[in-house]
């Protein structure tokens, strides 16, 4: 019994001993070499760590290349280090992934101009600090760097609508995701419109952007209406559930009348 | 008909089970001013019944293999009929025993049953209560998700802190070096078999302890009044008492159907409650997902780990407090039970309570 019961206490010291060394990300050499500099060489890590791409787990290497693992070879050209690219260059650099952005933008009134110092991605969207593709990225302080706002503001309002109708939906999905809801595939397909979609914004074309909306939120109604199913089931099962709990909660005040009468009864 | 009352008489004449319904149920007595706080035994085994239940049904679905774990569960959630509502039964259902078997410990401390001589009841309700928490820590691991991963790394490496076997104890339990596919399957066995066999075994002790020595009566009251068991075996006879069946059954139906309506409350009305954002994504070792806390039975050993300036420091404390608790009969060997009767007691056990929760809110926070 005594060796039981010490076995029982050593397990549960075990178990019961949560720590909160909990194993750190390990980092990439990029990151501890740049960290530890000062200056402009610091900086592209710290303004990293609040980007979009950081978020995505979107690392120096995955656009620099190079090694991320090996201090020594982490920059050498022969393990892919591409560097830092010259300014035409960037759409490419960043078109490597953004493929459906980068055949937009280069047929936009940005890209044709590029060679001559036409906006391109880090211009709007930052170089390190990378912001997230949203229509608050269009407004008149940023775009006034560089021409009138008018045509831009034309844009932005023929996409609010549109771009209101993605967050709500992706507001819904988080939720639904919270209650364990698969909502993967429909995540899926609403991150592939938000792309084709922001990839349409980068024409540049009021009308073009206009002329495509419809199709857009058509889609956009489709997942809306998957979302209401999934709710409306959510509903009725609360309607269930209530209606289990009234029974509960009824049969625990008829046993507790019963047994006020047996009490009584027990009395005499 | 006749054929039915032919195999109850061959029945009872064999075996004679009608004695035995009579003994334990119509003439079985229990003091006359018992209350609602000894219905707590009766609701821990309904809520285990369901856990039991819900689980094998789970574990139809179930997949234990860290290819397979998270999606099994996503489909039991999504796609088995009425898979979601075994999850989260099951789910939930682990956190109300918790809340339960504290409640139940409280009340058994606060009118000081734990006494002679019920020492053995008391410590089979303990190890019942560890083996309970056992069972949480090895149920958070099944879905694979990124909580389970973690929140299991972050448990298991605590034993690391024991000083010469420490490394090598970590080893054992995750089957390796870091939390994998050999951890998830022995984790598993044990969920599934051995710690619901141990718990089985020690339920039906504990009942047995109970049984035999009889219901200790409430120490409240003009007519009570502390006594000194016997040397022998000696079973607490209530004379004049109120039968088990059917008056303290029906007292046992209402508080199990207010358990039960506060437990499916949560189930239909708040069934993320107990679940993290963490919980609903797949386990991914190179992700450390931010701010992991442990459950909230166990914030209050993680955040004394935490207090003390060295993790066995904080073991050693937390390993003391619950031998303490352990062999709190053998202890507190005094007759008297009356907790105003007690002030030393009292006061420890209040303060005992305020810190459990005042450490739990700064472990939540921290």
């Amino acid at each position: 019994m005594i060796r039981l019961f010490v076995s029982v206490i050593v397990f549960s010291l075990l178990v019961l001993a949560a720590v909160d060394s909990a194993l750190a990300q390990e980092e990439t050499v990029c990151i501890q070499c740049h960290t530890g500099q000062s200056g402009s060489l610091a900086t592209p890590v710290e303004e990293w760590r609040q980007s979009i791409h950081a978020a995505n787990g979107v690392s120096c290497h995955g656009c620099h290349g190079g090694d991320p693992t090996d201090f020594a070879m982490a920059m050498s050209p022969d393990r892919g280090f591409i560097g830092a690219p010259d300014y035409a260059s960037v759409p490419d650099f960043c078109g490597r992934c953004h493929v459906g952005v980068r055949q937009n933008y280069g047929e936009s009134a940005h890209g044709q101009a590029v060679e001559d110092g036409g906006a391109q991605c880090v211009v709007c969207h930052n170089a390190h600090a990378v912001k997230k593709a949203e229509i608050s990225l269009i407004n008149e302080e940023d775009c006034s760097r560089c021409h009138e706002y008018g045509r831009a503001g034309e844009i932005k309002a023929a996409m609010v609508e549109t771009e209101q109708m993605i967050g709500s939906v992706e507001q819904n999905l988080d939720r639904l995701h919270q209650l364990g809801i698969a909502t993967d595939q429909i995540e899926g397909g609403l991150f592939d419109l938000r792309n084709r979609y922001h990839s349409l914004f980068h024409s540049v074309d009021v009308e073009k952007v206009r002329s495509e909306t419809d199709g857009f939120q058509g889609e956009l109604q489709e997942i809306t209406q998957g979302i209401s199913d999934i709710d409306s089931q959510l509903a009725q099962r609360k309607i269930w559930g209530g209606a289990a709990v009234a029974l509960l909660l009824f049969g625990g005040i008829v046993s507790m009348l019963i047994r006020r009468t047996y009490h009584d009864e027990a009395g005499h | 008909m006749n054929w039915k009352k032919q195999v109850i008489d061959f029945i009872e004449t064999r075996l004679g089970i009608r004695d035995i319904l009579e003994q334990n149920l119509t003439k079985y007595l229990l003091p006359r001013n018992i209350n609602a706080w000894y219905t707590l035994g009766a609701v821990l085994l309904t809520l285990f019944m369901i856990q039991f239940a819900t689980g094998i049904l789970l574990l139809i679905y179930y997949v234990p293999n860290p290819a397979e774990a998270f999606q099994s569960v996503e489909r039991i959630m999504n796609e088995v009929p009425f898979g979601w509502l075994m999850r989260t039964l099951h789910a939930v259902g682990a956190n109300i025993i918790i809340i339960a078997l504290l409640l139940h410990m409280l009340s058994v401390m606060f009118m000081a049953s734990y006494k002679r001589p019920r020492e053995l009841t008391w410590l089979s309700g303990f190890i019942i209560l560890n083996l309970a928490f056992a069972l949480c820590l090895t149920g958070y691991l099944l879905p694979w998700s990124q909580l389970s991963f973690w929140a299991t790394t972050v448990a298991t490496d605590a034993a690391g802190a024991i000083p010469l076997i420490g490394d090598d104890l970590v080893r054992f339990l995750r089957g390796g070096s870091m939390v994998n596919e050999a951890t998830l399957g022995r984790f598993f066995a044990l969920h599934v078999m051995g710690m619901p066999l141990m718990l089985g075994l020690l339920i039906g002790f504990h009942l047995f302890c109970v049984r035999r020595a009889g219901i200790s009566r409430a120490p409240f009251g003009p007519d009570y009044q502390p006594r000194e068991h016997p040397d022998h075996f000696e079973h607490e006879e209530h004379h004049d008492g109120i039968p088990f069946f059917p008056n303290y059954v029906i007292k046992d139906t209402a508080v199990i159907c207010f358990f039960l309506a506060f437990f499916l409350a949560i189930v239909f009305f708040a069934p993320n409650l107990f679940f993290p954002e963490s919980a609903f994504e797949p386990a991914d070792p190179f992700v450390t997902p931010p701010g992991i806390k442990p459950e909230w039975y166990f914030l209050w050993a993680y955040q004394a780990l935490k207090i003390f300036p060295s993790e066995i420091i904080g073991l050693g404390v937390q390993g003391a407090f619950m031998t303490f608790l352990a062999l709190l009969p053998f202890i507190d060997r005094g007759a008297e039970r009356r907790p105003f009767k007690r002030p030393l007691f009292l006061t420890c056990y209040a303060l005992g309570i305020l810190l459990f929760v005042g450490i739990s809110i700064w472990g939540h926070y921290s």
